[in-house]
């Protein structure tokens, strides 16, 4: 695995663009070529209209010179004015073509980038552990890693390259009209370097009122999530005045802080407008003053006219861009919090037998950020091949055990060991460690494919017979007999909802598949009846010969016939043996034992 | 996307309604909009008499009458400019806002058949950003339309004015590009729904290895995950380069033919400048005309071509305006006792708690099949009654009915002796109190949410209430006690907190009828003892139907009613059912097992 850590913006920036960067080599120069081409025109224009038209003297270079004569000079083309209009044409043509493949390659790189900013992101992230996990809230995490990539995207192949772009014209364009008439040109840049500071300014300062506007809208949204969510308490109160008075207000305040958005923004628009204008009135007057005077042709004045309002609305964008390089950089420490989040360590090297006994020797552990401690000093082996059967509330440290066996949460040093066939967990490769451990939690998460790919996820089975027989064992064939796709069913988020139970027999048939040495069932069959509970021991017990078994669960009918069981209370063991050991002992499992039975007068009726 | 295109005129005729409030104003918009492309197209005008009087004549006598006009048509132009932007921008945000207004609103009147057949996601998309995309047509597509279509119908008038023969030469391209435009219009519409789907399909991907992270681990399938993914990037990938070859190509060939217009002019112009018959200056201003007159065609299309996509937000909105509830009431109700809005609290009787089902018989609005049979039951006032059952059994059936959720198919629910439809559901609800499952707070400080059912309780009801339920450790731990804000959902909350919250908050409401429906959640021993405590106090005195999951609850209950697929199976005391030994018999001693094994460990450790 990948191990980098990214100390800068500029780092991982350099690490995402992996990649990409030739596109974004081709797309500057060909947004160069553009430049220069699209810059050729007014050239052409002002030349035939001072030499061609007006028939005054030519002060092209004299390289152009020489093949202008060549050609037959401003007196040919002034008979073939078509061959201007071609040449006009020809030029537009590679400028288009030209600008073309600039896009072309700019959004291969762009899409390079995001793809491997996507694949980078997703990849780390599963492989964070369990306890980043439950730190972080998902909608988070999900937020970075759809806006804030895009932000990203939009700050390189539009920022960047934007900014490459209209520097380069701007440097270029000024170029001309400085070589056309330095004066007119500074009173012409003098506007420039107006709009630019105003704009930046003016989008430093707009950019708290729209962060304002998000969080009314916000507000907003939460307000109309509420009253969806709570549809039944608004109801049964007969509040719908009162929310429709809640929800009006605050549509009011969003609504009229975006009128006076608008205010501000209609008049930052439009003084732009007034200050290019005011350019091009003063560009004009002393333009034509110039051209009175003998020190400018009129070719000239047009081709400057050209330049300069070429230059307009890169000017404008200019402010724009500049100001919102502070958003990227937001949008890069978001993602950079992702990324320099440490994965999982791969401590272990060793691929040893995994039917050996699992013993936990004096495990303690507590959470990072609490200070109770979930287990105090657990020690109890599991025999290879055997059932164990763990009893305890909810609370007591049952699940946390089994989390550590799995290394979702890694025992600290001090914290004991864990050792399957006298091996330390901590040196077994967790691939190989996990992989050996069939898991099946209470609330399984089942993946947006079939049923039979869910089924067959894990041990990479697609033979439909092996499958049919885990669901068989499972009791989930009778479910699946239900659907009209069978196992071809679409399930998860945009398929069919399956019940808890359904799910928890999918998880069994999934596990059954790859029939791994050690299997956990922590509580998993809670949400199915007593009956479908027995029915599915009866087959695993048939079928599963040969595995270490470790059982949680809230009944005794459940745990009795494992051989050997551990009661846990509060992360102590509070006892452990057989169940007739335990009926003997006359503790907590007697007392649970006998509630269960007298109540119930179960006995017979559940088993 | 299946949702079909059938309104007539992109189902803009729906919408005018919302827009007529503001007609004048949008009148004056758009007169002011046609100005300023006007104003827009005179400017380059300037240019030409610079050049054909100043620069061609040598002479600057003019020219202070030049700057004055000149400074006069801008002074007139950003005035202008800046109002319409402002009632543009102004309209689409009151127009959105009113569009929010009528949904939410229409919203809080439908019946709970439609919330159960549309997810909360999905309506509240409805209120929050359909409106967005419409308000922004009335305006901001608007707008476009008609800045850049009279900018174009006044160019080219221009033009035609001044040199009709000249003018040919330019207009002759147009409907090429308009060709082009729409035919490249068309993929791109496609492809961009392609992406569209794509990337939710990638959100979509990152919400599973996420909230999938435990079980993508404990199958060790991270590189199954990660191909799969890597496969919907380079799809995203292929798909958007694919987008931008058209889009690319698209305003390459935009501006190729803007170059062409300047090519004709140049080439026609020329000669007839040279021959003497234009000036150099209108053939400059024939160049400027020629040259810009590509962008403004191609918004014009682009704008109209997006009508399309904005169709589907207008169909959606319609949709829900034109959702009937299921449950309504009649004219002479609503004359009587108000609506949900304007409620006619004088002509209200005072609600005693005698609930009857009588001959009820019922079905789901989405099922057919009868989960109800000529149902009857009294329940007295004060009455008890426990309903039991599996998960998913149908236990809110009848709760649904008592609430006038659901209305019977035949026979009638009658309160106080009187049908439910005989008055109105305002008046019902506020003589119900409800307890859910998943407590439900709002956000807002716990005194808002304490006194959502009844808004005129003081501090001191309050508090009470809080003490009578035991929930006033809850208050004491908050630093600023009932001004503390809950937080979102309640989130500040542990779930038990929150449940005896709503429990005071069905106190203070003093409804007649309560309806409980009780928590399966595990919480810890203490608050469990306090929730089955204040669920003692909650009913007592009241008439009550209670979705049972305690055991207490169920054996104190008046009447216990069994519920299993839907229909009501069994019905007597505690005593009666036990004896009986049916399936409540088995559902009390499998519910008994569970809880004692919690309990016993609690109470023995």
């Amino acid at each position: 695995m990948k191990k980098e850590q990214f100390d800068s913006r500029s780092g991982m920036i350099v690490y995402f663009l992996r990649g990409s960067k030739r596109y974004f080599g081709f797309a500057l120069f060909f947004a160069c070529m553009t430049s220069l081409l699209e810059l050729l025109n007014p050239k052409i224009i002002g030349y035939t209209v001072d030499s061609v038209i007006d028939q005054q003297g030519s002060r092209l270079p004299a390289v152009v010179n020489a093949l202008v004569e060549k050609a037959g000079g401003a007196a040919y083309f002034r008979t073939h004015l078509g061959v201007i209009a071609l040449a006009v044409v020809c030029v537009a043509l590679l400028a288009a073509l030209c600008r073309f493949l600039f896009q072309l390659n700019n959004a291969k790189g762009a899409e390079t980038l995001v793809e491997r900013m996507r694949n980078s992101l997703f990849e780390h992230i599963i492989r964070l552990p369990s306890q980043w996990h439950s730190e972080n809230h998902t909608g988070d995490i999900i937020q970075r890693c759809t806006s804030d990539v895009e932000q990203v995207k939009m700050f390189v192949a539009e920022m960047l390259t934007a900014l490459f772009r209209i520097t380069l014209l701007i440097t270029l364009a000024v170029y001309f009209m400085v070589s056309i008439h330095p004066r007119l040109a500074m009173a012409s840049c003098a506007f420039f370097v107006v709009i630019i500071t105003y704009s930046i300014i003016f989008h430093r300062m707009i950019g708290s009122s729209f962060r304002k506007a998000d969080e009314e809208e916000g507000r907003l949204s939460s307000i109309a999530q509420e009253n969806l969510t709570g549809v039944r308490v608004v109801r049964a109160f007969g509040r719908e005045a009162y929310e429709r008075q809640r929800f009006e207000k605050q549509n009011n305040i969003y609504t009229d802080h975006w009128i006076y958005l608008m205010k501000l923004l209609g008049a930052f628009w439009t003084s732009g407008d007034l200050i290019s204008w005011l350019q091009i009135l003063t560009v004009l007057c002393y333009g034509s003053w110039l051209c009175v005077h003998g020190q400018l042709t009129a070719g000239d004045f047009i081709a400057f006219i050209a330049y300069n309002s070429m230059l307009t609305w890169p000017v404008r964008l200019l402010g724009r861009v500049i100001a919102s390089l502070s958003r990227a950089n937001i949008a890069i420490d978001r993602l950079r919090y992702i990324m320099n989040a440490e994965t999982e360590q791969e401590t272990g090297e060793l691929t040893p037998d995994m039917h050996g006994d699992i013993c936990f020797d004096h495990v303690s552990y507590q959470y990072e950020n609490s200070s109770a401690g979930i287990l105090h000093d657990v020690t109890f082996t599991v025999k290879a091949g055997s059932t164990v059967g763990i009893l305890g509330a909810t609370g007591s440290g049952k699940s946390t055990l089994m989390n550590l066996l799995d290394r979702l949460y890694v025992l600290p040093e001090d914290g004991g060991r864990i050792t399957v066939g006298g091996v330390d967990i901590n040196d077994i490769k967790s691939d190989w460690l996990r992989g050996n451990i069939g898991m099946v939690l209470q609330e399984p998460y089942l993946f947006s494919r079939t049923l039979s790919e869910n089924i067959g996820i894990a041990g990479h089975v697609s033979d439909m017979k092996q499958i049919r027989e885990a669901a068989r064992i499972a009791s989930l064939d009778e479910s699946v007999s239900h659907f009209t796709e069978g196992y071809n069913t679409y399930v998860g988020e945009r398929g069919v909802t399956l019940s808890g139970g359904q799910k928890q027999r999918t998880a069994i048939a999934q596990m059954l598949v790859r029939k791994p040495p050690i299997m956990v069932f922590d509580d998993s069959l809670s949400a199915v009846d007593a009956e479908t509970d027995a029915k599915i021991r009866n087959a695993l017990k048939k079928n599963v010969s040969g595995s270490t078994v470790i059982l949680i669960a809230h009944r005794i009918t459940t745990l009795m016939s494992a051989d050997h069981i551990i009661v846990l209370d509060k992360g102590r063991i509070a006892e452990e043996g057989t169940h007739d050991e335990l009926i003997e002992k006359n503790g907590i499992y007697r007392k649970i034992y006998d509630l269960q039975v007298s109540q119930g007068e179960l006995g017979e009726a559940a088993i | 996307m299946n949702e079909k295109t059938s309104l007539p005129l992109y189902g803009i005729p729906k919408i005018l309604p919302y827009v007529k409030p503001y007609r004048k104003t949008i009148v004056i918009m758009i007169l002011m909009g046609i100005a300023v492309s006007v104003f827009d197209a005179v400017y380059p005008l300037f240019n030409q008499y610079a050049l054909n009087h100043f620069v061609a004549l040598k002479t600057l006598d003019t020219l202070p009458q030049f700057i004055g006009l000149y400074l006069l048509c801008l002074v007139t132009q950003v005035t202008l400019n800046y109002t319409s932007v402002y009632i543009c921008g102004k309209i689409e945000m009151l127009v959105d806002r009113d569009l929010r207004n009528a949904s939410f609103n229409h919203i809080q009147t439908l019946s709970f058949s439609y919330f159960n057949q549309n997810n909360v996601g999905y309506v509240h998309a409805r209120i929050m950003s359909d409106t967005g995309k419409i308000g922004e047509l009335v305006a901001w597509r608007m707008m476009d339309i008609i800045w850049n279509g009279s900018y174009l119908i006044f160019v080219i008038a221009v033009m035609l004015a001044t040199n009709a023969r000249l003018a040919m030469y330019v207009l002759i391209l147009v409907p090429f590009a308009v060709v082009l435009i729409t035919w490249f219009q068309k993929h791109l519409v496609e492809l961009n729904r392609k992406i569209r789907e794509i990337n939710s399909r990638i959100t979509g991907n990152f919400n599973e290895g996420i909230t999938g992270v435990r079980s993508i681990k404990t199958l060790v399938i991270e590189d199954t995950i990660n191909g799969d993914f890597r496969k919907d990037t380079a799809d995203m990938k292929r798909t958007s380069v694919h987008a931008v070859r058209y889009s690319g190509a698209f305003s390459a060939v935009i501006s190729l033919m803007g170059s062409l217009a300047l090519a004709m002019v140049l080439w026609q112009g020329g000669r007839l400048t040279i021959d003497g018959i234009i000036q150099i200056g209108t053939l400059s201003v024939f160049m400027t005309y020629a040259l810009g007159m590509m962008d403004p065609l191609q918004s014009v299309i682009t704008t109209l071509a997006s009508l399309v996509s904005i169709q589907v937000n207008i169909e959606r909105f319609t949709k829900l305006m034109e959702t009937e509830s299921d449950v309504a009431d009649s004219e002479e109700v609503i004359e009587k006792y108000g609506d949900t809005f304007h409620p006619k609290k004088e002509n209200w009787e005072e609600l005693h708690g005698d609930v009857e089902f009588r001959d009820v018989s019922f079905h789901y609005p989405d099922g057919d099949e009868m989960v109800l049979e000529h149902f009857n039951l009294k329940v007295p006032q004060g009455t008890n009654v426990a309903i039991v059952g599996e998960t998913g059994a149908g236990k809110s059936t009848l709760v649904n009915l008592v609430c006038r959720f659901y209305e019977p198919v035949e026979g009638e629910v009658l309160i106080d002796g009187r049908n439910a439809r005989e008055r109105s559901q305002l008046w019902l609800h506020s003589n119900i109190g409800y307890v859910l499952q998943a407590p439900h707070l709002f956000s807002g400080t716990v005194r808002d949410n304490l006194r959502y059912g009844n808004p005129d309780a003081t501090d001191e009801q309050i508090m009470e209430a809080l003490k009578l339920v035991s929930a006033d450790f809850v208050i004491g731990k908050m630093d600023k006690g009932l001004d503390s804000e809950v937080g979102e959902g309640g989130d500040n909350l542990s779930t038990g907190e929150k449940q005896l919250l709503s429990f005071a908050r069905a106190i203070l409401a003093d409804p007649r009828i309560l309806v409980l429906d009780e928590a399966t959640a595990s919480v810890d021993t203490l608050t469990e003892k306090a929730i089955q405590d204040a669920i003692d106090i909650v009913i007592k005195g009241r008439t009550s139907f209670v979705i049972a999951h305690r055991l207490s609850t169920v054996v104190d209950a008046d009447v216990i009613l069994v519920v299993s697929d839907g229909k009501i199976t069994e019905r007597g005391t505690h005593k009666e059912l036990m004896k009986k030994k049916g399936s409540y018999y088995a559902l009390y001693t499998r519910q008994f097992e569970e809880i004692a094994a919690d309990m016993v460990q609690h109470t023995a450790a």
